[in-house]
């Protein structure tokens, strides 16, 4: 079952916005079309785009995740710190923080699947728990003097194609085979449309919904290495509020909050559709203060007409 | 199993008692932690943030028991307090308070009829709502601060009246104004009927869509009335005014004891959990525990009240 | 759908402005548009255009001292190849390696407000935050008779500003053995947290001589919350930033003192820096704005509103830097 859509009518409203404004940015002004813009746009939206692809996964399953931000932040100070103040190895490092992205994301799935607690409250909590946790373990600061080695995770290269583009289609290909060819994906499907079905029918869904969460907790914690690698520092706030624009991306992909439709590569498009947004109104020079409500506009505008089309 | 009303009276007891008794675990030990606690100026400080609080939680539990959610209050409220001290700087005090008002319940409608008649999740609706209001803030303020209101307006945030500060009584006023409201009317009936089953609700005869966008349009009201109380209690507004506080505005809710799948909770609730909130920051400044860990508190305080909750409702139903 | 794409290419296609022939475009960076202090600094840097004959853009952030956007901001306007960049960090550590780029597509950048290392730059235009905080202590200290309890309100923790202000202040402190720090908590240079975080500071220490706030925006709050619970004439408040408000409090007494931090003055004299640069003068790499203490004797100067505060003679600053 591919969310592959084969005919105009059925792709996402994200669909129709991305084209739209690329082609809109592209007559406006010279710069979006040039390869420089096109490929800073790209790396712009990798770690937007690897959240979200963990934040399909849980909407998929009628949940939310609001914690991702958090999570990205405090799995970043973690490797900053293990690798400044224990001069740990990069391998060691990177290895804490996916553990730090997945114990987030395994207690978020436990509390959420075993204790029966809402997703929205579960996950605002947990925001709350590691923001916090990350605040206290830096003080508020960056984490500075990391090693060189960590940058190659934003300036590298393989193959002349940049390390973050690897690492999202990297995520793009697991996620894939996870949720198209695997039972968990069709579980994560089913757990979405009709839970009760699977769970009289013996499947152990507590565990998959779980799992889920945990994903999306790595998910984080991968993301995580990108942003830190384009500061060259770890700090802990550096991605609040980045997992409603992973939301937003999900939605506007055409993935629905409450029937369990939807999929991967609507996300995908809907997270290129944000970062087309922000660069171009960059680019076009629009002031900050317009920005913020042309965002907010163009976001509403695009659901609303899914919405009007019985799709969202 | 659906119920449309879930006032159950064991649940209301439940969230009431387990509120206070927290609220009374919570005073007892900050009372012997720190000896300034309990005295009657700390006191008035913490009903005085309890009061704005609740003045700020009191729209979303009314959109949370219909089922959906309002991300958009603190910008609503910032969008509102800006224009309405426009106005109130200049020395129009009535104006500048009706243009508060109007602005909220504007803002408010719109995220109604888009949940209601054009049927964006209310996530993405007010999300969005939340950006458009920040940013109209931002092109209306040019990044410029008003300040120096009225004596009289002030006393709104910052008075007294028979020793309780105004923000207080006002916020008891509706507390009892919402209670009755969702309790004896049919709109809250109603409203809880929309947040237990949305389909029967409308099978028997309620308009749901129109409800919908009022209950939206309450939400926007009185978070332009609690951007007032803001203003007058810090006598400046600036574009950033109401941006910080999304995470105590859901948590007092919560806290509370109103689910967000609807249909369960109520407005005494979000009192309790308004009051939980502050003395929980009350307690923290008096013990000298660095604000960073505030929340952090907040955030289990949060998952621990809703654990009880869904722990009491299985063992009890 | 078709209505939308209308809509929305008239709201781009609304005529990107071109170029004005032998006019450098310069973009001015601010941290957000919420604080008036920014403001205050874009019109310093629209005055310094216009006197100089420049055209400036500003690009602040959508959401306030926000890192991943500001990244995003400069690296947007690499592609648009401005003629300078005047810049100021909302992280110090984390904007390095996007300045680091700016510097590689070969564009000149004067920074301003909060140092940056590890980066090229023609120079940096500020006030010292430290001696800053050095010096507002130290008159605090003074007009209580070196003698009391004080309280601290700290900005945010990660900014520079607050970490090197708060140094000045405990440089200040180490000579002021008869006074004591009650407590240091951040308010975040924002009114209402600072105000509640006070408050119940209050409620903690009966007596508290005076208060050292990171910025005015929080000293004339916590200047308000004293004045509401009858303390006012208590204790001393003094800030920094020489806000409107501000000056206001100090005028009618209920802040004691705060020391100019020129947002208008930056903007003005970073942007004629970048702009002379681009002319051919040599700058100096430095260019430090001198520290005033703005208090009840001296407020008037400042009641003046940000559009027509006068410019910086720029002559007279660059004659004062140590070259």
């Amino acid at each position: 079952m591919s969310s592959l859509a084969l005919r105009p009518g059925h792709y996402p409203g994200a669909a129709y916005l991305f084209v739209l404004l690329a082609a809109a940015f592209a007559f406006a002004t010279p710069d979006f079309a040039s390869a420089r813009n096109l490929s800073n746009v790209g790396l712009q939206a990798a770690a937007l785009t690897i959240l979200a692809l963990g934040m399909t996964l849980v909407i998929l399953t009628e949940g939310i995740d609001l914690s991702l931000g958090a999570v990205l932040g405090l799995a970043g100070v973690v490797m900053g710190i293990v690798l400044v103040s224990h001069g740990a190895s990069l391998p060691l490092a990177i290895g804490a923080a996916l553990l730090v992205g997945l114990c987030a994301g395994a207690l978020n799935g436990a509390l959420i699947a075993w204790a029966a607690l809402p997703p929205f409250i579960v996950t605002l909590g947990t925001y709350g728990m590691a923001q916090s946790i990350a605040m206290v373990l830096t003080e508020g600061n960056s984490v500075t003097g990391l090693p060189p080695a960590v940058r190659w995770f934003n300036e590298g290269e393989w193959l002349g194609v940049p390390i973050p583009i690897w690492a999202v289609l990297a995520t793009l290909g697991v996620t894939y085979v996870l949720l198209y060819h695997t039972k968990f994906g069709r579980y994560v499907f089913a757990i979405g449309g009709n839970r009760r079905a699977l769970e009289l029918a013996g499947v152990r869904v507590r565990l998959y919904l779980a799992a889920v969460y945990a994903y999306a907790g790595l998910l984080a914690a991968l993301a995580s290495f990108i942003m830190t690698a384009r500061m060259n520092a770890a700090h802990p706030t550096i991605a609040i509020g980045l997992e409603f624009d992973a939301i937003a991306a999900v939605v506007l992909g055409g993935t629905s909050f409450e029937k369990g439709r939807g999929g991967m590569w609507g996300t995908v498009v809907g997270a290129l559709a944000i970062a087309v947004l922000r660069n171009g109104l960059n680019l076009i020079g629009m002031s900050a203060e317009w920005q913020v409500a042309v965002v907010g506009i163009v976001i509403v505008a695009a659901v609303a007409l899914d919405a009007l089309r019985g799709r969202a | 199993m659906i119920a449309t009303v879930q006032r159950l009276p064991a649940d209301v007891a439940f969230v009431v008692f387990s509120r206070t008794a927290v609220v009374a675990a919570l005073v007892a030990l900050l009372a012997v932690a720190s000896p300034h606690f309990l005295t009657s100026d700390n006191m008035v400080i913490i009903l005085r943030q309890a009061a704005l609080q609740f003045l700020l939680s009191a729209g979303l539990t009314l959109v949370v028991l219909t089922g959906g959610i309002d991300l958009s209050v603190g910008a609503v409220l910032g969008l509102s307090a800006c224009v309405g001290a426009a106005l109130i700087a200049k020395g129009f005090l009535l104006a500048g308070i009706i243009a508060a008002l109007g602005v909220g319940l504007a803002c408010g409608l719109v995220n109604g009829l888009m949940v209601a008649y054009v049927g964006i999740p209310a996530f993405i609706a007010t999300y969005g709502m939340l950006w458009i209001a920040h940013g109209l803030g931002y092109v209306f303020m040019k990044g410029e601060v008003i300040h120096g209101f009225d004596p009289a307006f002030r006393a709104l945030g910052a008075g007294f009246w028979a020793g309780i500060p105004i923000p207080v009584l006002v916020a008891a006023v509706l507390l009892l104004a919402l209670h009755i409201v969702l309790y004896l009317t049919p709109f809250g009936r109603a409203l809880y009927a929309i947040g237990g089953n949305p389909v029967a609700a409308r099978l028997t005869g309620i308009p749901t869509k129109r409800r919908l966008v009022q209950v939206y349009g309450i939400s926007g009201l009185l978070a332009g009335f609690a951007g007032l109380v803001v203003i007058a209690r810090v006598n400046a507004a600036d574009s950033g005014t109401g941006e910080e506080l999304l995470l105590p505005i859901i948590a007092a809710v919560v806290l509370g004891g109103t689910s967000l799948f609807g249909g369960v909770g109520g407005i005494m609730g979000t009192a309790m959990g308004a009051l939980i909130l502050a003395l929980v920051v009350n307690g923290m400044n008096m013990l000298g525990i660095p604000t960073f860990w505030q929340a952090f508190a907040m955030g289990a305080i949060v998952i621990l009240a809703v654990l009880a909750d869904v722990s009491f409702k299985r063992r009890y139903s | 759908m078709r209505l939308l794409s209308i809509l929305l290419a008239a709201l781009i296609a609304v005529p990107v402005p071109v170029l004005a022939q032998g006019k450098p475009k310069i973009v001015v960076f601010t941290k957000n548009v919420t604080n008036p202090f920014w403001r205050a600094v874009r019109i310093g840097a629209d005055k310094a255009a216009r006197d100089l004959g420049a055209e400036v853009e500003h690009a602040a952030p959508t959401k306030p001292d926000n890192i991943e956007e500001q990244t995003r901001l400069v690296e947007d306007w690499i592609v648009r190849k401005p003629a300078a960049f005047v810049f100021v960090p909302v992280d110090y550590k984390a904007l390095v390696p996007s300045i680091q780029k700016v510097n590689k597509a070969g564009i000149p950048v004067v920074i301003f407000s909060n140092r940056m290392t590890d980066v090229d730059f023609v120079t940096y235009v500020g006030s010292d935050d430290e001696t800053i905080g050095y010096e507002i202590t130290k008159h605090l200290v003074k007009s209580i008779g070196g003698k009391g309890k004080i309280v601290h309100i700290d900005g945010v923790p990660a900014a520079i500003t607050a970490q090197n202000r708060k140094k000045g202040l405990e440089r200040a402190l180490k000579e002021s053995p008869g006074i004591e720090l009650l407590a240091s908590q951040p308010g975040n240079y924002r009114r209402l947290p600072a105000v509640q975080v006070f408050e119940n500071l209050m409620q903690r220490f009966p007596t508290i001589d005076g208060v050292v706030c990171a910025n005015d925006d929080m000293a004339v709050g916590v200047a308000e919350a004293l004045a509401a619970a009858g303390r006012g004439g208590k204790t001393k408040v003094v800030g920094i930033d020489a806000i409107p408000d501000g000056i206001a409090a100090i005028q009618s007494g209920k802040m004691h003192a705060s020391a100019d931090y020129s947002g208008h003055d930056q903007g003005y004299l970073a942007t004629a820096a970048a702009i002379r640069h681009l002319r051919g003068e040599k700058m100096p790499k430095d260019i430090s704005l001198p520290v005033v203490i703005v208090e009840k004797s001296n407020a008037d100067q400042w009641a003046v509103p940000v559009e027509q505060k006068p410019a910086p003679d720029w002559k007279k600053v660059i004659a004062a830097q140590k070259m």
